[in-house]
């Protein structure tokens, strides 16, 4: 991550910046036709989504490598991507089509203003991943953060104040206290913010005259950590998500979540003393936790919205072992397995609760003892349905298996059994997501949906839905077939970050012989 | 066609097949139908040109990617091994291709049924060919899940969705010892490569773990104890997709990889597998008995069976494994058509002791079920017989008596069991209006079990050289010369004992009561006793008991002390820091206690974006 090219500022900043005007347009034209602001809408989710893809895909090489593209954008922002966060924006623009898909055939008060706000967090998660410096990353964050309590607050379901709420105070805490060990970093390193750009911070710190307290690091670690749910500062995300309306939902949990996975790997491990120590240790600790607790938590859920929400918890704990690997061992595979997992997690847990969503709307339930059999009725929700819980417990063929695996082998010098403990969640995942495929689709039809469906007939999936759930699940096929598309971009700054993390251990070794 | 274009059209025709399937023929049951058995004659073809035509080993492997220094590696490592099991699945597969047609003729999801069955052809066929365990994995992961949806082909039915989630959730059980032994090789060797492992093997033995750890894998595919219990249960899903995948292929696939990574196995391993399998065996065999279900009694000789390939495996014959492998994939699948003839001629009633006296009704299903019993039962020169006593005979040769002992007492059960299934079956009266009306069953049915079971069952063994091309029987050469003529070995004293008294016996026993099962009439006990469910049993105790509730306690921690306690307790004590006016508009309405923390987060943020 350390060289940026000069290249083609337009399209990135089209990419990001289109939903944001589309999305204020819509906000100051409350009143705009229907039609119209529908298309416009579309407009705004759709154009990033192709710029995206093009400038992830090698087609676009073209024009030069765009990996590391550096532009100096709108009001003294700096754009670029890089390794790590180049699969991230295109995963990101990908997930926002779909939820943008959804948003649009979703019946709404004050539609233009909830569209308005969609778009906002799009731009907003876009923008984040595409920043190289501090002040934007913040920005971006609290840009599209803003647009997801209000929408949760006001179009959310049940129990959305309380989850809004305390999603709040979470997030704005979380956010908080990561900023605040940056700033203590940055005042150690004599930075101002205006030049605190990600590479900076970096070489500043690593003058062998700075050295941070471990607290500094602990708390920008555990920051980010509550952002991406990591255990114990998971409460929020569970209620958060299943409260929100289901397009915010996809991108909360399948993109924007990621900023706090994309703040430890390129702030938090690179920068500051993360991998040794008794603070790696403790993150390993929190990571299994997530493995384990959070998977036996799903195992106890009865309701389909609330166990993917936790289950996406759950699948945080694979990604995080992933950097922990990297970066207090250095091994460079676990990192690459992490980003990729990171990718295909967004993917199949947008494309679960948009699913999920196409149940509720059509049986109005999301209880498991009121569902059942709904496989005869909407035989291709079924199928979508089972087709998303497969990449979701990591069949081959989808991204999540490379990442899962690559996770699992990357962990391979540790001790037998916590490879065996946090391996154990291939069983378990099977366990509550299979569970809940039967229980939903499977078996005789249930006495509700029986009623309901002589009440109000509904039909399978409509060209829109399965538009939408064909972007995503499209996408982690294409990846899981063509793993290359995403380690190409990966396996440079891996490796980088890996070195970076050997020679901290070995410094730590020589200083200090008594510690491993 | 070069060998290696004909491997990679092989191994993704039946992938194009069921994209298409997916995509265009869903509701057009019949295309599907025909489209997805055309793939799998050519596949066939493909595979019997190969065998005739290529001599050695053929590799060719590609990088798919990097991640940090572990290569994903893709490869086809054809040897002669690989070449018979290629030839077995896909042969045996296409006749159930055709079978399959005059099964499903009624069925409206015929499309998605077909599909399935061509995934499933893509991920057996990718572990046959795959050079390398990852790759093994993630074939073996596919089938698992191609099992899983064909298990669920009738979703609307309760035991079928638990049937399938539970051949899953066990697969998985062992595929989770299958990834840690992979992780090992990687660890300990730096590489996953069949052919580099086998060099590294050459100059330095294999620690125990690994094997067991592997060997985890083969103990979910392969139904083996403990996690056998998936097996019976899964003969939930249609007849044709019982003899495919739960008797010839799918659960060989385990044998096969065994055999593939022998030389990973130290003795430890190898004794553990030698005696659970002949206990198996036996077990297995005898719980046959206590069956009324045709498939289930069938699917318990299949766990018989494999019992007796992984007591090869462990005695170190990974030969005679294979080579009973492809035996009995001909006649087990035999069997199984056999009897999803007999339940489609039947109405679909799959109850023994409603059938009766179908022999004189279904002429051709009956002959070629009597032809695929002889073999199971190791009628000397029958197809089983060569494999099977083969195997005996080894354990009596190698001293290991007591492992002789359980496989001869298998032997018993294989000629009780199938005794008992002529006579309920076949012989006597019809015990039911169903039975009475049978019918049998049209050509693209008849035709693929008269190939298989007259062709195949009877004649494999002695006609090998006609049926079986050179290049398959390298493999298998060495243990059939051995093994043609022995018939002074105590091996073939047992087989012809137990086939006397076994298979006679119980013709005869199994005829006192028509319309009821004997041992059950004699001793209830017994039968009770080998109707085995103890370890679905215990099993579903600790789901129940220990999982359930250890879920639901966490589920309960988490939301008491992690959400309840500590969260309310800090955000409490933060509001009361900010003072009165938060905390009151905190219980006034929660909109605008968000927006004030929205409001007091956007400041602070500003504040120190200002004072710096």
């Amino acid at each position: 991550m350390e060289t940026f090219s000069q290249l083609n500022p337009t399209l990135l900043i089209a990419a990001i910046f289109t939903p944001i005007v589309v999305g204020l347009i819509l906000l100051a034209g409350k009143s705009l036709p229907r039609s119209f602001s529908s298309a416009f809408a579309f407009l705004g989710f759709a154009l990033p989504a192709v710029i995206a893809i093009w400038l992830f895909l090698p087609c676009s090489e073209a024009f030069g490598s765009p990996l590391k593209l550096r532009v100096t954008g709108l009001w003294g922002f700096n754009l670029g991507l890089n390794g790590i966060s180049s699969p991230l924006f295109a995963m990101t623009a990908v997930v926002g089509l779909a939820a943008g898909i959804k948003a649009l055939i979703q019946e709404v008060e004050s539609r233009n203003t909830y569209l308005g706000l969609i778009l906002f967090m799009l731009g907003g998660t876009l923008g984040v991943f595409a920043t190289d410096n501090i002040v934007g990353f913040y920005f971006f964050h609290e840009f599209a953060l803003i647009p997801t309590f209000i929408l949760t607050l006001y179009w959310g379901g049940e129990g959305r104040r309380s989850a809004a709420m305390q999603m709040a105070i979470y997030l704005t805490v979380g956010a908080m206290l990561s900023l605040a060990g940056i700033l203590i970093a940055m005042s150690a390193a004599g930075l101002s913010l205006g030049e605190a750009t990600f590479v900076k911070l970096f070489l500043a710190l690593h003058t062998p005259q700075i050295s941070l307290p471990t607290a500094t690091a602990a708390i920008t670690l555990f920051g980010f950590g509550t952002l991406a749910s990591l255990f114990p500062f998971h409460s929020w995300a569970a209620p958060g998500y299943s409260a929100a309306p289901t397009p915010v939902s996809m991108i909360h949990a399948g993109a924007l979540k990621k900023f706090g996975l994309y703040g430890i790997i390129i702030i938090a491990a690179a920068s500051m003393n993360l991998g040794q120590g008794s603070l790696s240790n403790w993150f390993l600790i929190c990571a299994v936790a997530n493995v384990v607790i959070a998977g036996l938590i799903c195992l106890a859920q009865r309701d389909l919205k609330q166990l993917i929400s936790w289950s996406s918890v759950a699948h945080m704990g694979p990604i995080f072992l992933g950097i922990w690997v990297c970066t207090s061992r250095g091994v460079a595979a676990g990192l690459d397995a992490a980003i990729f997992l990171m990718v295909a997690h967004g993917l199949s847990c947008a494309a679960l609760f948009l699913l999920a969503n196409a149940v509720r709307t059509r049986t109005g339930t999301y209880r498991f003892d009121e569902l059942g059999g709904l496989a005869k009725h909407t035989p291709i929700l079924a199928a979508c349905f089972i087709a998303a819980t497969m990449a979701s417990v990591g069949l081959p063929g989808f991204g999540n298996f490379w990442g899962e695996i690559g996770v699992f082998l990357s962990l391979k010098g540790e001790p037998l059994w916590l490879q065996a403990l946090i391996a154990s969640t291939v069983v378990i995942s099977a366990v509550y997501s299979l569970r809940a495929v039967a229980s939903v689709f499977f078996g005789p039809v249930s006495k509700e949906i029986t009623e309901r469906f002589s009440i109000a007939p509904f039909k399978d999936l409509s060209g829109a839905e399965r538009l939408a759930t064909f972007v995503l699940l499209g996408a982690s096929l294409v990846i899981g077939f063509a793993p290359h598309l995403i380690t190409r971009h990966t396996n440079e700054d891996a490796e980088g970050l890996a070195k970076i993390a050997k020679i901290k251990k070995a410094l730590s070794n020589s200083a200090n012989p008594s510690v491993r | 066609m070069d060998p290696l274009q004909s491997l990679h059209w092989i191994l993704f025709l039946p992938l194009i097949s069921a994209a298409i399937i997916a995509l265009f023929l869903r509701r057009q049951g019949f295309i599907a139908a025909w489209f997805s058995t055309a793939t799998a004659f050519v596949i066939a073809g493909l595979a019997l040109n190969l065998l005739l035509t290529t001599q050695g080993k053929i590799g060719w492997h590609y990088d798919l990617a990097k991640l940090g220094e572990i290569s994903l590696g893709f490869g086809y490592l054809l040897d002669a091994n690989a070449r018979l099991m290629l030839f077995v699945v896909s042969f045996v597969a296409a006749w159930i291709h055709l079978f399959s047609i005059g099964y499903m003729q009624d069925d409206e999801a015929r499309g998605r049924f077909f599909g399935g069955l061509s995934i499933f052809m893509f991920s057996i066929l990718g572990i046959v060919l795959a050079d390398n365990l990852l790759m093994t994995f993630i074939f073996w992961e596919l089938v698992g899940f191609s099992s899983y949806m064909l298990i669920a082909h009738y979703f609307d039915k309760d035991f079928a969705a638990a049937a399938s989630k539970k051949a899953f959730i066990t697969n998985r059980v062992g595929d989770l010892g299958f990834i840690l032994g992979i992780a090992f090789c990687l660890k300990q060797y730096g590489t996953l490569n069949f052919e580099a492992l086998s060099a590294v093997s050459s100059f330095q033995g294999f620690p125990v773990v690994v094997g067991l750890l592997l060997m985890c894998g083969f103990l979910g595919k392969s139904a083996q104890f403990p996690l056998h219990v998936w097996l019976t249960d899964a003969m939930a899903g249609p007849t044709p997709v019982s003899a495919l995948i739960h008797a010839a292929t799918m659960v060989a696939a385990g044998v096969y990889f065994m055999a593939r990574v022998s030389f990973l196995l130290a003795p430890e391993v190898l004794q553990w597998m030698a005696v659970s399998g002949a206990g198996m065996a036996a077990l297995a065999g005898l719980c046959a008995l206590a069956q009324t279900d045709i498939k289930k009694s069938l699917a318990y000789s299949t766990l018989a069976h494999l019992g007796i390939m992984g007591c090869a495996l462990g005695l170190g014959h990974p030969e005679l494994a294979v080579l009973h492998m492809a035996m009995h994939a001909f006649f087990k699948a035999t069997l199984f058509l056999g009897a999803g003839s007999v339940i489609h001629g039947c109405h679909h009633e799959q109850d023994m002791l409603k059938m009766g006296g179908l022999l004189k009704k279904m002429p051709i299903t009956a002959a070629t079920f009597i032809a695929a019993t002889l073999s199971n039962c190791a009628v000397p020169f029958f197809a089983g017989w060569y494999s099977k006593d083969a195997i005996i005979e080894a354990a009596w040769h190698q001293n290991h008596y007591a492992i002789f002992a359980f496989l001869a007492l298998a032997a018993l059960a294989t000629c009780l069991y199938s005794g008992r299934m002529l006579r309920l079956v076949f012989l006597g009266q019809p015990q039911s209006k169903n039975a009475e009306h049978a019918h049998e069953s049209p050509w693209t049915m008849t035709t693929p079990i008269i190939i298989l079971g007259l062709g195949y069952s009877i004649a494999a063994g002695f006609a090998t050289d006609a049926l079986i091309p050179a290049s398959a029987r390298q493999v298998i050469a060495k243990p059939l010369q051995e093994m043609a003529f022995h018939l002074n070995a105590p091996a073939t004293w047992v087989g012809l004992l137990a086939l006397t008294f076994g298979l006679l016996g119980s013709l005869k026993f199994y005829g006192i009561f028509p319309g009821r099962d004997s041992l059950q009439v004699f001793s209830p006990q017994t039968y009770k006793l080998l109707e085995y469910r103890y370890f679905d049993h215990a099993y579903r105790w600790y789901i129940n008991h220990i999982q359930r509730r250890l879920a639901e306690f966490i589920a309960f921690l988490d939301l008491l002390i992690i959400n309840g306690l500590a969260v309310r307790w800090i955000a409490g004590g933060f509001t009361a820091a900010l003072g009165q006016i938060t905390s009151r508009t905190f219980h006034r309405g929660q909109a605008r206690g968000y927006a004030v923390w929205i409001t007091l987060g956007s400041l602070l943020f500003i504040w120190f974006l200002l004072a710096r």
